[in-house]
């Protein structure tokens, strides 16, 4: 299973749509001082990957599997045109990150709650699905944190309930999240609070993935579904006349790539990789390739339990 | 709707059918072995099997399926066994389907009518020839519809593998829907998709019941029957008469028409007696002694049968009659005392160790005791020739041409060849105590017990079942044993009555004797109860 594969030309697969590579080029244009140095290395993986693999030669020309779930436009989802790959953002960064330790990736699409249990029983290698390093999470499974969150609150079509955020504007409302979500546990502290203001308490409706949730909203069922503002952003796109993003809110946590616990060398390979990835430009590159905001870079960091 | 047909036709969805199919086909595979194994746990005479087989029933139907998925595809990775994804799902939709299979097996199995299993034991048939000719193919039968059942539900129960990355038809629909927004256009189209393979489980039950269904070749037979202009009036009334399972009774009635003399003279009667009187003893109970939780139905009885002899047990309802039957031919185990059959000591082997089921069933087949039932006990699933024959090959190995011809011999004397290959369901309850005398013969049995074979018979019926018997004891010379409640029946054919009370006999002697004169006041009462309709004065 070949993925979406960056860098395109290469591979000679064009598979951005011809709006979307004209949006590509201009901001190519727009960043060109950014962008001219990976340019210009886009035939291979970074020279310095060379050596990465001669110190982690463990994974080289092995076929390891990423453990997804497909349901985050932007990040993770089947392409609509050729259902048998996946693209996004965590899939370009995830199979240069490979291409710098010599590894291919295959996909393993479970709900999101099931990403780190099936890291864990060994049935997957590696996760890079949009997941937030939390503390909590990190007793799990080992993170290299990748990217910054920031949050959008999807309301309908003119935010009857006037939300703008996880506060007391959220009381008495019905969020609709994931299973296994940050989010959940940041609504029902919420609970205490709203009962302190006099206010009845926020319901949570657990589903299993992204267009679940945003079909709670379309059918009436939630009031709102506060998640990653790129997804908020392609849902509203989706449905315009329907959907509205209320506003972004900051969520104290970084989102990460997840490792086996126990497998330090793997980790530390990974993190070496995604530094010479950043350093060559491609990560950045990638952001703008899917439509996702800048500001959402930041250099790796290790989490762990301890 | 136009999206609606795209996503119906694209090859992705499509694909996850493949998937979709494999995961249920795992389940339904495994879940039937799986189940057969439970099944015959639980049924088992062992009770520390029945009892896990229990233990793992209550276990895996009393937990959701979706968990035991995840169980199957993230817990077993951490003991060692990291299955491929589709096997997982296949393992724990197999697991989860095992104990419904296997209810669904004990209901059928225990749904065979236990009449025929105890006619399969009487005619020598070991556990497994009785589970495979007898039970099985009747079983199988009535559990098409809830293996149909259950094979829909495990279809649509496939779609939890999505939970453990099984690219299957909704896991595929879940993520397109994901990328494309086109939520309901995808569900319907996926929602059609498995409509139809759920139809095609259907259409499938639906040919495999027709296919196995007894009646198939008669409602042949009566269609084409109806094309034939010369049969129609005949056809008409005919139909009826097998509906009401009793068709033809003329050429049933021509048949036996040379009836011997309907009873011996006196003198005959004394030279008979005497004859046997030199016999050897044919079956010999002692001290038999039977209680059933606490109540004593049998009391240290005696009895003894010779060669050619015909003993009537008489006696009111309860007194031990069938019990003592069903202990000549080791249908029942007993208490204490002993039963010898042509000298050999049932039950044990030579050194004296109570034999196994299988070897029980090998000794009732060589000692030879036929045995017929009041109520039949035919092979509802096969005809009327094939419950003759059957036996034959299954028991005692006999060639199938030497099986039916001996089938065909027996029909014929019992006066319906004409029915030879109508289901037992299709015959007159007449017709079918004959053909189980028929069955009960064709081994050539040194003794032949017959339990009250005419009580469950309407009155009219009776005659033509009592005169097959009376054939067999005044032409054949069988040595038989009968427990009956035709008064004049036994006085007429039997050599000597024996009247049974409490689990003991409390009085036997020459039949005449005992039916006109009896001395003990219990048997007095009891032919006056009886006497109305069945006096006995039928000698001359």
């Amino acid at each position: 299973m070949e993925k979406s594969i960056w860098p395109q030309a290469r591979r000679g697969m064009a598979r951005a749509s011809l709006p979307r590579r004209k949006l590509m080029l201009g901001a190519a244009i727009a960043f060109g001082l950014v962008v001219v140095a990976p340019l210009s290395a886009q035939a291979a993986a970074p020279p310095a990957c060379a050596a990465l693999q001669e110190k982690y030669p463990d994974w080289k020309g092995k076929t390891l599997v990423n453990a997804i779930n497909p349901h985050t436009p932007g990040y993770e989802t089947i392409d609509p045109k050729d259902p048998s790959k996946y693209i996004g953002f965590d899939i370009d960064l995830g199979e240069a990150i490979g291409e710098c330790l010599g590894f291919k990736l295959t996909y393993k699409p479970v709900v999101f709650a099931a990403l780190l249990t099936t890291l864990a029983a060994g049935q997957a290698d590696i996760v890079i699905s949009d997941i937030y390093a939390t503390k909590e999470r990190a007793k799990a499974a080992d993170f290299i944190t990748y990217s910054k969150v920031f949050d959008g609150v999807l309301v309908a079509k003119g935010n009857p309930k006037g939300i703008n955020g996880i506060n007391l504007s959220m009381c008495g409302a019905a969020a609709a999240e994931n299973t296994g979500y940050v989010e959940v546990p940041l609504i029902q502290t919420l609970a205490a609070e709203c009962k302190k203001a006099g206010k009845p308490e926020p319901t949570i409706q657990l589903y299993d993935n992204n267009a679940n949730c945003i079909q709670a909203i379309l059918a009436g069922r939630a009031d709102t579904y506060v998640n990653d503002v790129n997804s908020v952003d392609s849902a509203v796109k989706a449905y315009p006349d329907k959907l509205e993003k209320a506003v972004a809110v900051t969520i104290p946590y970084s989102v990460g790539i997840a490792v086996p616990k126990g497998k330090p060398k793997f980790r530390d390979a990974v993190l070496a990789a995604l530094i010479e990835v950043q350093k060559a430009g491609t990560h950045m590159e990638l952001l703008k390739k899917h439509g996702l905001d800048v500001n959402n870079f930041m250099e790796p960091e290790i989490l762990t339990a301890d | 709707m136009s999206l609606f047909l795209h996503y119906l036709s694209m090859p992705y969805l499509l694909a996850g059918i493949e998937l979709t199919l494999e995961v249920t086909a795992l389940g339904l595979g495994g879940g039937l072995i799986l189940g057969l194994i439970l099944a015959g746990m639980q049924l088992s005479r062992f009770w520390p099997l029945a009892a896990i087989a229990r233990a793992y029933t209550v276990i895996f139907r009393g937990t959701p399926l979706i968990l035991q998925m995840v169980f199957a595809y993230d817990a077993l990775p951490h003991i060692g066994i990291k299955l491929p994804a589709v096997l997982a799902a296949g393992l724990a939709l197999a697991c989860n389907e095992a104990p419904f299979i296997a209810e669904m097996l004990r209901a059928g199995v225990l749904g065979v009518d236990r009449g025929q299993l105890t006619a399969g034991q009487a005619l020598g048939m070991t556990p497994s020839v009785l589970m495979r000719r007898v039970v099985a193919p009747q079983a199988i039968r009535t559990m098409i519809p809830a293996f149909g059942n259950e094979a829909v539900s495990a279809l649509k129960n496939s779609s939890l593998a999505s939970v453990v990355a099984v690219q299957e038809l909704t896991l595929r629909s879940t993520q397109l829907a994901s990328s494309t927004f086109d939520f309901f256009s995808i569900f319907f189209a996926s929602g059609l998709l498995y409509l139809l393979l759920t139809a095609t489980i259907s259409a499938i039950q639906l040919f495999v019941e027709w296919l196995l269904d007894l009646d198939r070749t008669t409602r042949r037979e009566r269609k084409l029957a109806d094309y034939l202009p010369w049969r129609r009036v005949d056809l008409a009334t005919k139909l009826d008469l097998a509906d009401v399972a009793s068709p033809d009774p003329e050429p049933a009635a021509a048949e036996l028409t040379d009836t011997p003399p309907l009873a011996l003279t006196r003198e005959e009667r004394a030279r008979r007696a005497a004859t046997i009187a030199r016999n050897n003893i044919a079956v010999e109970a002692k001290d038999l002694t039977k209680s059933y939780g606490g109540q004593k139905v049998l009391d240290g009885l005696d009895l003894t049968v010779r060669v050619g002899e015909v003993v009537a047990l008489l006696g009111p309802s309860g007194s031990g009659k069938s019990t003592l039957l069903r202990c000549l031919n080791h249908l029942e185990n007993w208490d204490a005392g002993t039963v010898r059959v042509g000298g050999r000591r049932l039950g044990f082997s030579e050194d004296g160790k109570r034999l196994s089921p299988r070897a029980v069933a090998n000794e009732r087949a060589s000692v030879g005791v036929g045995m017929v039932f009041q109520q039949f006990n035919l092979f509802a699933h096969v005809s009327a020739k094939e419950n003759i024959a059957g036996p034959l090959r299954w028991v005692h190995g006999m060639t199938r041409i030497d099986a039916d011809r001996r089938a065909s011999e027996l029909l014929d004397r019992v006066g319906l060849s004409h029915r030879a290959n109508a289901l037992p369901r299709h015959l007159s309850g007449g017709q079918q105590q004959r053909v189980a005398i028929a069955r009960a013969l064709a081994p050539n049995p040194s003794v032949l017990l017959l339990d009250e074979p005419t009580s469950a018979l309407d009155p009219e019926l009776v005659n033509e079942v009592l005169e097959v018997i009376r054939r067999l004891a005044i032409d054949d010379g069988l040595t038989m044993i009968i427990s009956t409640h035709q008064i004049r029946f036994a006085d007429e054919v039997a050599d000597r009555v024996a009247f049974l009370s409490g689990g003991t006999i409390i009085e036997e002697g020459p039949a005449h004797e005992v039916l006109s004169n009896p001395r003990n006041p219990l048997t007095a009462r009891f032919l006056s109860v009886m006497e109305a309709d069945k006096t006995p004065e039928a000698v001359r």
